[in-house]
């Protein structure tokens, strides 16, 4: 063959019209522009908002894309072209350096967001997000209302709960620490309320429920759990000042149960993704022995004995 | 131009104006990713520069290395080659030094352009319409140029290089505006799932129609003369260069394989991605055979040198890029820093160390004399190699600590403490990626403007 100017310009050119028609063009022109069921437009403020996220390349360290083999956050829904509709340019991102966002809206209230924009550390010692405190405080809401709006109507749902449960736990904050402790402790199902720490205390499991709670707790509950944590300034009601639970009987249980579903409408975020169930009882009495003084591990009713606890003298037989 | 006084030697401005650009960029870019990099284990370092943190100075760096590197590095090379090819001069010295003097404009206003906030948020197609229009204004200096050149050829046979060359920048030129939407000047985008189908089909186009062809032309040039032996085959040239605009410009939707586009888009691009095997061993069985057993040869030329690496690199790239396009190993290397990893295998295992080669070929051929150091252009060599290859074990290790871990419900937040060793050691890495960068920058400019002549060795 010979390769002529004209071979080379014409021929690439053509085969290149040919491909954009069958990889662009078709699926453009095929392409179904239904909604999806939990599509809804965005606000004015949220797309005000969207312009804030595409300017500062969030899309660099978070997809908006679920995939049918994903656990985390928004786990529970697989994408759908649908989803997209509205979306110009889309956002699918192509690294996950931090957690996909597709259901972030609702996950947290605003005021986590205000305090984690300012600095990620806060909310989220060991965070590699960088601080946006910068975009100042009005651009940091607007921004905060669009990824409040991220999984559109399954968003909405979730942020009306936020605003109920908000309204209640001011309410009870407000009204000073003996009817917040109890308040706290109420929403606890009863079952749970009777639970002690089934564990024994020992020197390891302090040692890894410290570690935990310098890299989940400490930004808010302060390293001495007086709830002075960094992110105290943004938060409200404030992150809870342990040592005022001294004396209200907080069992294990309690504690258990705050952090594996967290506390929604406060800032206090639920852990059941990032913690397995020895680390929560761990970290929890960790709190309960350095904190508030008073631990309730391995006190009855305690059921069977764990087969790996070496603490316990085994008497029966 | 004042050098046309000396008849029997032309000077080739237009490609020394791109080795200065493609040089002066690669320190530039380099010092943008060691920004990026710093932020990924220490996100507070220069916290609140508002037109600094990651979120724009990775995509500064991504689009100074494609835009102001790695392509003008290349183009470099081509101005030199194409006139040298077609025994000839550049249709047009002038046009070429301007072309360059705008091209770096342009690359100033991009790093404003995303600094300032202006980013479309697309990746490969962020630049704001007007920095997309001077970079389409730009490809069609440069093809009208190099196409001019072809017109007063005195030479009848088209060479592979002019084959690859022409048809990069034509493609490029093209579905550079397409790929921008440019149509659409606010948002520079489609809406919804076409858009991210339009954008992975540009964007892999970036390196399959613009660096591969102009990286291959590069090689396909220098190997021959540098170890004084004829192309090996002329079939296998035709093939490869044929297949891989065929093949190539099919398969960025493997960009989307985990995302609800059209299941016949992923098909193709999965079949054709494990077919790119075709246009790439045929290409590197070419060079290769061409090359064989004339190491001496390559050796002794530094610009040889850097390209014969660029191939190798090219060939792991490939295969690793076909490995990542099979669904089952995606499942554990999307969204993670494999993908990184070979991002730069690719971009600068391959196009990157070729468009040295090229530039460091072409000087001593331009000026006459021997390159400045030869020893800095060695120790600028092994650098870059040991920074790449270093890059792509770190962030291979990283991308499967991350992916597997995912796979097993754990949370991006819990693995984020693991993962930050390797970032260090990336950052590390990186150190000696631009230093060799500066390095070269020193080399290259003495070379040019302050040569004594005698080799400082
Ligand atoms: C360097 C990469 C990086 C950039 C850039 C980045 N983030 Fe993040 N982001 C992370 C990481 C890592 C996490 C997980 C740790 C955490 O919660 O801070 C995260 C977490 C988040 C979360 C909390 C998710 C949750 O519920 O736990 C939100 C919301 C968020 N980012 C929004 C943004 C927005 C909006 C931007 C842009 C203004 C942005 N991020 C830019 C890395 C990044
Ligand atoms: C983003 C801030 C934040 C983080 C991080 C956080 N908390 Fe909280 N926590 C709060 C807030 C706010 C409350 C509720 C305050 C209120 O309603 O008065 C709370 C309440 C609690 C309670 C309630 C106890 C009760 O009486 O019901 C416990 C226990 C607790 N946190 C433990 C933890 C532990 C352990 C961690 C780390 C694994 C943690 N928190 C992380 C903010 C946070
Ligand atoms: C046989 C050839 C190749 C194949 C099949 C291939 C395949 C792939 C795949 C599947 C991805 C997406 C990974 C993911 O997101 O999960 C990818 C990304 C990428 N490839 Fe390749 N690749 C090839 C060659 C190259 C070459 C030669 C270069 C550079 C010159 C290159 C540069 C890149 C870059 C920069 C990305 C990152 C894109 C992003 O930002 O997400 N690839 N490649
Ligand atoms: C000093 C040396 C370098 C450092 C420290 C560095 C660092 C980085 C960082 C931190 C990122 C972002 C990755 C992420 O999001 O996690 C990145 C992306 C990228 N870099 Fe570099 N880089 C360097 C040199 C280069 C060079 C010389 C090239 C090409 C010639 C290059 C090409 C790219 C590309 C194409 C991407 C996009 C990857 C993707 O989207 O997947 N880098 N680099």
């Amino acid at each position: 063959m010979k390769m002529t100017l004209t071979a080379i310009v014409a021929g690439a050119l053509s085969i290149l019209a040919l491909i954009i028609f069958i990889m662009v063009f078709l699926p453009y022109a095929q392409q179904d522009t239904t909604p999806s069921n939990i599509w809804r437009d965005r606000t004015q403020v949220e797309a005000a908002g969207r312009k804030i996220y595409i300017a500062n390349g969030c899309v660099y360290c978070h997809s908006q894309s679920i995939r049918a083999i994903d656990w985390g956050f928004g786990g529970e829904r697989i994408a759908q072209a649908g989803d997209y509709v509205g979306d110009e340019p889309i956002l699918l991102g192509s690294a996950r350096t931090g957690v996909d966002l597709s259901q972030e809206g609702g996950e947290h209230p605003d005021d986590w967001h205000v305090a984690h924009f300012v600095n990620p550390r806060y909310t989220r010692p060991s965070s590699i997000m960088p601080p946006f405190k910068w975009l100042g405080i009005k651009e940091i809401l607007t921004l905060t209302q669009y990824v409040q709006s991220l999984g559109f109507k399954q968003a909405d749902i979730r942020m009306k709960r936020q605003r109920h449960w908000k309204r209640q736990a001011i309410e009870a904050y407000e009204a000073g620490p003996d009817v917040n402790a109890r308040w706290l402790a109420e929403q606890v199902p009863e079952g749970w309320r009777n639970i002690p720490n089934p564990y024994p205390t020992t020197p390891a499991g302090l040692q890894r429920g410290h570690k935990i709670y310098q890299e989940f707790c400490l930004g808010c509950h302060g390293p001495i759990g007086d709830g002075m944590g960094p992110a105290q300034p943004w938060i409200y009601p404030p992150p809870l000042n342990f040592t005022i639970l001294k004396g209200r009987e907080i069992s294990g249980g309690i504690i258990y149960y705050q952090l594996m579903n967290g506390i929604t409408g406060t800032a206090m975020p639920y852990f059941k993704r990032e913690l397995e169930s020895q680390k929560i009882w761990e970290v929890g009495d960790y709190v309960a022995v350095y904190f508030i003084n008073q631990s309730d591990a391995n006190t009855d009713p305690r059921g069977i004995d764990a087969a790996w606890e070496p603490y316990l003298e085994f008497e029966p037989e | 131009m004042a050098s046309t006084a000396n008849e029997q030697a032309p000077s080739y401005p237009t490609a020394i104006a791109f080795c200065l650009t493609s040089t002066i960029w690669f320190a530039a870019a380099t010092s943008f990713g060691m920004i990026a990099a710093g932020y990924l284990f220490a996100p507070d370092f220069l916290a609140n520069i508002g037109w600094l943190h990651f979120g724009k100075a990775r995509p500064i760096h991504v689009n100074l290395v494609l835009f102001g590197f790695v392509t003008p590095g290349l183009l470099a090379a081509g101005f030199y080659m194409i006139p040298k090819l077609l025994r000839t001069e550049l249709f047009s010295e002038k046009l070429g030094v301007f072309t360059a003097v705008l091209w770096n404009v342009t690359m100033l206003c991009a790093i404003v352009g995303i600094g300032a906030g202006y980013s479309q948020g697309r990746e490969y197609a962020e630049l704001p319409w007007t920095v997309d229009l001077m970079i389409v204004v730009l490809f069609v200096l440069v093809i009208f140029n190099i196409l001019m050149t072809i017109r007063q050829r005195k030479e009848s046979i088209l060479y592979v290089s002019v084959w690859y060359i022409t048809a990069a920048v034509v493609l490029t030129g093209t579905t550079y505006g397409i790929g921008n939407v440019i149509w659409k000047p606010d948002t520079g985008a489609l809406l919804g799932i076409p858009d991210a189908i339009l954008l992975w089909f540009y964007g892999h186009n970036i390196f399959g129609l613009l660096l591969t062809p102009m990286g291959l032309a590069v090689a396909y040039y220098v190997l021959p003369i540098a170890t004084r032996s004829p192309l090996y085959s002329h079939t296998l040239s035709l093939i490869g260069f044929w297949s891989l605009i065929v093949v190539y410009t099919h398969i960025g939707t493997h960009h989307l394989l985990q995302v609800p586009v059209p299941t016949y888009l992923k098909v193709i691009a999965i079949v054709d991605s494990v077919a790119m095997v075709i246009p790439v061993m045929v290409v590197l069985i070419n060079l290769w055979f061409t090359v064989k057993g004339k190491w001496a040869e390559i050796h002794q030329d530094i610009g040889a040198k850097f390209v014969f690496a660029g191939t190798i690199y090219y060939f792991f790239v490939n295969i690793q890029g076909s490995m990542m396009s099979l669904p089952v190993v995606q499942r554990v290397t999307h969204f993670n820093n494999w993908v990184v990893g070979h991002a730069h295998i690719g971009v600068l295992g391959f196009a990157g160390v070729t468009a040295l080669g090229g530039i460091y070929f072409l000087l001593p051929r331009i000026t006459g004399k021997p390159i400045y150091s030869r020893f800095l252009a060695d120790l600028q060599y092994w650098l870059v190699l040991i920074g790449i290859t270093g890059f792509a074990i770190v962030l291979t290790i990283v991308g499967l600590i991350q992916g597997q871990a995912w796979i097993n419900g754990e949370t991006i937040y819990r693995v984020l403490p693991q993962i930050q060793p390797y970032y260090i050691a990336r950052a590390s890495l990186g150190i000696t990626i631009m230093l060799g960068a500066y390095i070269g920058a020193y080399n290259i400019i003495r070379s040019i403007f302050f040569n004594p002549g005698a080799t400082a060795k």
